[in-house]
């Protein structure tokens, strides 16, 4: 990629947060690079696999977080530089070795990025993962712009070569996601490193938590190591203070919080007679300047993003060193809102009320666009036309019709998660009733629970323990979610011989996250052949005798096949799989759709509706079914659930 | 500081245009060696990769460090599609800026399942017109079809574009379209590119 490899002094390149991570790792000198991927974190590793034949290092997509920190650790272990790269929930599934490693700490430079998402724009939570690296006791940086993202990325290899532990990076949706202009600085030339493994390299049994003098001591050294950091930082270039001589408030932000401050500042005018403070670390955090700081003032407001971090480690330190200073934030009285996201708007309106000053606002015209809000109709998202999940669920939803009572659907972490996004626009109330059975209308509204990866197979199996017999238990997930986090449940139902049905909607790529190939693909993260792992053969390895295959875009073989799966008592998987339609689009373009709807024949009973795809279109006042002949992929699946054989086009 | 917002849905190419446009703000500043001038550009969509609401924010000054434009403060929305339009529209386009409008209109499952009305075209023009701002309404995806692909609509809205005032050329936009649309297409887009100008520029003396 020739974003990456440009050096030319004073060129300015316009690189997405992530592409700058993935810059700063080039320059400095990054030899293995792992990710699982999951937004808004995968472009870092998506541009190093594209970059990499252009430099020597090493790429994975692993199969789960887990997995791809520890292949980054262990490269570090043997002195090389290494990145790992995941979203805010995926540092769930790595927390295990992520709090561990850190007691025996590394030797080549390993860097750790996460992407937090405030907001929750593509996630489950909004979890604020600066607290982690604050729980796991290692150093933690927070940039406010693509060009210290880049440079912060570079200098924390450096940093964690230093003081022996991993560097925490902690970027955000609007961050990574983001594009600014970043100077590009130099590539790290060094000769190739020489890998070495020493057991007891500087301490005894040193990769070993339990070697003695044993975890206790180990944990010890880590506090030292900790009191180590904040002395090598004292002249660290990512603190910036600004203090006018008159100013008795003051700001402290870090990271986007910072950036939405300073633009706030400027636009209410008031940016010099507000002090400012903006810290890039938040681990350890530049306490003396921050004590300097408070003691200089009344009144500190906290701008940050996501919980307050920054906030209350600042309180902690006020009480022994400013106990005067007033200091307003997302704690006691917040001003600002802890959930959700800050944007330029909310700071302004926050600052104006905490200072007293009048916000300069059109009252008339805010009136006016409330009233024309109620044109603004919501958009649901939807799965892609042609989406094989699409045929998955109408085949399960005629599949569940054959049995009475009220089933429940586990869901699960990709695109299918949709099928438990509802319709935005209908108007659902809860209700007290222990057990209730709704009707399906959309594919929309099928799946009942829905959380984390791996969390739908087994909670299904805590359903069927719990002697629950109102109705069938089913669970559903994707093939790389299959093997992210499935298979242990899966053996889990197997062992405990659970009563449930395990769809696995196989369409061969990581797609929700941008189409990464997984070890069902065949594929390798820089494109070449790599083995697959056949999902039927390792279930059925798992013990599970009742395994059926099929295609989702054979509506009735597909809801056969999930029929006697649900007939069978015990555990039963049926795998559909059809490639994603558009990785099929991509490489082959269809010209022109030839599904039509042959309006004589349509009865306007809108059956195909309720297929949920985007392609298939409704007109109201002709009372006729219709195809979007720009969305069409010709799969054939609305013209088989007709009724009247109305639609047509594929060849059958 | 220039704010423009590229609104649409995904798939449309409402990202590939607001590349295009922070690439020509870029470009300009390399070739005037401004040092000072930056550029952000951020997005803010639904969960879908397909189909969901994509909203594209693109900021170009000396005072700007966040990649989100505030509300109230657009001087242009570029909207790909009606109802994105009005979405992004009435939110952050500033009193008397720009709204340039595709009429072409992608109905959201809201529609199609009869849980929600689609408001016409005319009074989404009528609901701009209450906030004082100024818009161009026409059919680009009509006029992309008919310089060879729908697929070039983005183009098209960025040759609209191009009329405004604005801290790039004309030529500046076009080079960079040149670079980022498949080699192929490169003709095809040219000339959406100039039917697009023409069509804004005729509406606007009209």
């Amino acid at each position: 990629m020739s974003l990456m490899k440009d050096t030319e002094e004073g060129n300015i390149l316009l690189l997405m947060g992530n592409e700058a991570i993935a810059r700063g790792a080039i320059e400095g000198g990054v030899d293995v690079v792992t990710a699982y991927p999951g937004t808004p974190s995968s472009e870092i590793v998506e541009t190093l696999a594209r970059a990499a034949e252009d430099f020597d290092y090493y790429v994975e997509w692993s199969t789960n977080e887990k997995v791809a920190f520890e292949v980054a650790a262990g490269a570090s272990l043997t002195g090389k530089r290494s990145l790992v790269a995941m979203k805010n929930a995926g540092l769930n599934v790595a927390m295990d070795t992520f709090m561990t490693l850190p007691y025996t700490g590394v030797k080549g430079g390993l860097v750790i990025v996460v992407a937090d998402d405030p907001n929750a724009h593509y996630s489950s939570n909004e979890q604020d993962t600066r607290t982690a690296a604050i729980y796991a006791q290692i150093p933690c940086l927070e940039p406010s712009d693509q060009q210290e993202a880049k440079d912060m990325t570079k200098s924390a290899f450096k940093l964690s070569e230093e003081l022996e532990l991993p560097v925490f990076i902690r970027s955000v949706t609007r961050l990574s996601h983001a594009s600014g202009n970043v100077k590009p600085g130099s590539i790290c030339a060094a000769p190739p490193k020489k890998t070495g493994f020493n057991k007891h390299w500087k301490m005894p049994y040193r990769w070993n938590v339990y070697g003695p003098p044993g975890p206790v001591n180990k944990h010890r050294w880590l506090y030292q190591q900790n009191e180590k950091a904040k002395e090598l930082l004292k002249n660290e270039k990512y603190t910036s203070i600004f203090i006018p001589d008159s100013a008795e408030t003051g700001i402290i932000a870090s990271g986007l919080g910072a950036s939405y401050a300073l633009e706030a500042l400027n636009v209410l005018g008031i940016n010099e007679n507000i002090a400012f403070f903006k810290t890039g670390f938040i681990n350890p955090l530049p306490e003396s300047k921050i004590t300097s700081f408070l003691r200089s003032l009344k009144k500190v407001i906290f701008i940050e993003e996501g919980d307050p971090v920054v906030e209350k480690q600042v309180r902690v330190l006020a009480q022994e060193e400013a106990p005067n200073v007033e200091i307003q934030g997302k704690m006691k009285d917040h001003i600002f809102d802890p959930c959700g996201e800050l944007n330029v708007n909310i700071v302004e309106e926050t600052l104006c009320k905490a200072l007293e000053i009048k916000l300069n606002q059109d009252t008339e015209r805010e009136d006016i666009k409330e009233r024309l809000g109620a044109l603004v109709i919501p958009r649901s998202s939807t799965l892609c036309a042609g989406c094989p999940h699409l045929g998955t669920y109408w085949a399960l939803k005629k599949a569940l019709l054959k049995f009475q009572g009220t089933h429940i659907i586990n869901g699960d972490i990709g695109c299918y998660e949709q099928g438990g996004y509802g319709v935005f626009s209908s108007e659902i109330k809860g209700s007290p009733d222990d057990s209730e059975k709704y009707p399906i209308d959309s594919p929309y509204e099928i799946l009942d629970t829905l959380y984390v990866m791996g969390s739908g197979i087994a909670m299904a199996i805590g359903q069927t323990q719990s002697e629950y017999t109102d109705g069938k238990i089913l669970a559903v997930a994707g093939d790389s979610t299959f093997y992210h986090t499935v298979l242990p449940a899966v053996m889990d139902a197997s062992y405990s011989n659970a009563d449930l049905t395990f769809l696995v909607l196989d369409n061969s790529w990581t797609c929700m996250t941008g189409h990464q190939p997984n070890p069902n693909t065949g594929k390798s993260p820089t494109g070449e052949p790599a083995p697959r792992i056949e999902i039927s053969g390792v279930v059925k390895a798992m013990g599970i005798e009742n395994v059926h295959v099929v295609d989702p875009y054979d509506l009735q073989r597909s809801t056969d096949a999930i029929v006697k799966a649900l007939e069978f008592e015990g555990p039963s998987v049926v795998i559909l799989r059809r490639e994603c339609a558009l990785q099929v689009q991509r490489r082959n373009r269809l010209k022109k759709p030839l599904t039509t709807v042959d309006t004589e024949k349509c009865i306007g009973c809108s059956k195909c509706l309720e297929l949920g795809c985007p392609a298939v279109i409704f007109d109201t006042p002709s009372h006729k079914a219709g195809i979007d002949k720009l969305l069409c992929v010709d799969c054939g699946l609305c013209s088989q659930i007709c009724p009247v054989s109305a639609i047509s086009g594929k060849e059958e | 500081m220039f704010n423009i917002i590229v609104a649409g849905v995904g798939g449309q190419g409402s990202i590939l245009a607001s590349h295009i446009i922070a690439d020509a703000a870029i470009r300009r500043a390399c070739e005037n060696s401004d040092h000072q001038l930056k550029v952000r550009l951020g997005e803010t969509f639904g969960a879908a990769m397909r189909g969901g609401a994509v909203a594209s924010h693109v900021k170009i000054g000396r005072d700007v460090y966040n990649p989100l434009i505030p509300e109230n403060r657009a001087d242009v929305i570029l909207g790909l599609e009606p109802l994105e339009t009005l979405r992004a529209g009435l939110r952050y386009i500033k009193p008397g800026g720009r709204v340039i409008m595709n009429i072409r209109k992608y109905e959201p499952v809201d529609v199609n399942t009869g849980k929600s009305d689609y408001p016409t075209v005319e009074k989404i023009v009528e609901a701009f017109d209450k906030i004082d701002s100024h818009v161009t309404a026409f059919d680009a995806t009509g006029l992309a079809v008919e310089c060879g692909t729908f697929k070039s609509m983005n183009v098209v809205m960025l040759g609209a574009l191009a009329n405004c005032s604005l801290p790039f050329s004309a030529e500046d936009l076009e080079g960079i379209i040149k670079q980022r649309v498949p080699e192929k297409t490169i003709s095809i887009n040219l000339r959406a590119f100039q039917e697009g100008f023409k069509k804004a520029r005729q509406l606007w003396e009209d």
